[in-house]
């Protein structure tokens, strides 16, 4: 088995593991460093469950061999705690709006909806729709999850003018 | 998923000596998006894996009036949809970009790995074949630019000998053309065009000059709907014309029939979405 060695950096951690080449970065963050906050769902690449953040960017971690994030950063839910514990605003604002039911693909949700309110704090609904268009949930109806990233916005951007 | 070696090349040079070197055992990768599917459905199962990760300076995206537009094959679909320069200058490329897939793919996956992939169904294709795009085959040998209308030769096929690499797309500057591009979907929460359609066109007012008009998806490849080029060309573009374009498109293009779609449904499309695009591109009202 060819195995290689990846260095990278997970919710600000330096890691190093060796693995096989074949590894996907959903496998290596759930089996080898045991963040199994990151679900695996379709693993075709469709249903957006395995979101994590690469460079502060969404991806579906299903589509990558875990070399390719040699030398970067990952982010995952994990990551999104605050030391001291406190749920990050839209862990906050999801829990508060019943933005998920069964929640396994919330993960994803909040993943992507992290990276897209770095880009667009005050978003529309239809831009959130669109954010969430690589993200699958066969419960909520996504009508609870929209609210709860618009939510999360307001709350985000309202602690930004605080500070 | 099959074991495989992992190799990375620091130049497209390299990269086309390890495909020699490795021959029919080797596979190229640049963002995977496409190709670790393939890899786990084993439908590919190369002993070899050429990554391409490891390339400095190819993906860049640089834009000169005289020459055009150069996007570096690893360029990924987020980097063209947010290019200025692109947003400025093709804005029908720039649009295309980010509709690819969905953010995640569009975060990851390249344009040249697009191309070389030559999946039908899928936006990059169709729209850059419209904008009279080549690419630039690299190898050991030396550089070939192919034109896209010969670069997609068959279902998941292209011209690309297998020693080389797409290292660039080249567009030439629209001058004094405007363009569309549209994708048909059955509904929004599909990721793959059901049909693709890109026209660019020099035009007075609504008098039609040239058009290079190209339909994909429901193609094996992109193809150039010549009939209708030449039946718009030097005309006024009227309601009734774009009729005739609507149904010459649909008794002549050789679409595919599948799960997807049927044959007859995607001619039927073919004909409404390009008599769509065609009205908004040259101001045509259809009610």
């Amino acid at each position: 088995m060819d195995k290689c060695e990846v260095k990278l950096k997970v919710n600000g951690e330096e890691q190093e593991v060796v693995v096989p080449a074949r590894r996907l970065l959903s496998e290596l963050l759930r089996d080898d460093l045991n963040l199994t906050g990151t679900k695996r769902g379709c693993e075709t690449g469709i249903c957006g469950a395995c979101t994590v953040l690469l460079d502060g960017e969404a991806v579906k971690s299903c589509l990558l061999v875990a070399l390719q994030a040699e030398g970067r950063e990952v982010t995952t839910i994990e990551g999104l705690r605050g030391e001291d514990g406190t749920l990050h605003p839209l862990q906050q604002a999801f829990v508060e709006h019943g933005g998920l039911q069964c929640g396994y693909c919330t993960p994803g949700m909040i993943m992507s909806a992290k990276a897209f309110l770095e880009r667009n704090a005050q978003p529309t609904d239809g831009e959130i729709r669109q954010a969430l268009s690589g993200n699958l949930c066969r419960c909520t109806g996504y009508m609870h999850i929209v609210e709860s990233i618009a939510a999360a916005a307001k709350a985000m951007s309202g602690e930004a003018k605080a500070k | 998923m099959r074991d495989f070696t992992v190799l990375k090349p620091s130049s497209a040079r390299e990269a086309s000596r390890l495909l020699a070197e490795h021959g029919d055992g080797a596979r190229l990768m640049a963002g995977g998006t496409a190709l670790i599917l393939a890899l786990r459905q084993r439908l590919v199962t190369p002993g070899h894996l050429v990554y391409l990760g490891g390339v400095p300076a190819m993906n860049a995206v640089t834009y000169d009036a005289k020459t055009g537009l150069r996007i570096g094959a690893l360029a990924r679909h987020i980097d063209v949809a947010t290019n200025a320069a692109v947003k400025t200058h093709y804005p029908m490329l720039a649009s295309m970009a980010a509709q690819v897939a969905n953010p995640q793919v569009r975060n990851q996956g390249t344009l040249g790995g697009n191309l070389c992939y030559a999946d039908p169904a899928s936006d990059p294709p169709t729209c850059l074949m419209a904008l009279g795009a080549r690419v630039l085959a690299t190898s050991n040998a030396g550089e070939r630019e192919i034109a896209l209308d010969a670069f997609f030769t068959d279902y998941y096929q292209t011209a690309l000998r297998p020693e080389e690499v797409l290292t660039e797309i080249r567009i030439p500057p629209l001058g004094d053309a405007t363009g569309a591009y549209a994708r048909f979907r059955r509904t929004e929460a599909e990721h793959r065009p059901m049909l693709t359609l890109g026209i660019v066109a020099r035009r007075d007012g609504n008098m039609c000059r040239s058009a290079r008009i190209v339909i994909g998806a429901s193609t094996a490849t992109p193809v150039r709907a010549s009939g209708v080029e030449q039946l718009l060309e030097g005309k006024p573009v009227t309601r009734a014309l774009l009729d005739q374009a609507a149904a010459l498109v649909r008794s002549q293009t050789e679409v595919l029939s599948d799960f997807r779609g049927s044959a007859d449904y995607r001619r039927e499309i073919a004909g409404v979405v390009l008599r769509r695009t065609a009205a908004s591109l040259f101001g045509v009202e259809l009610n």
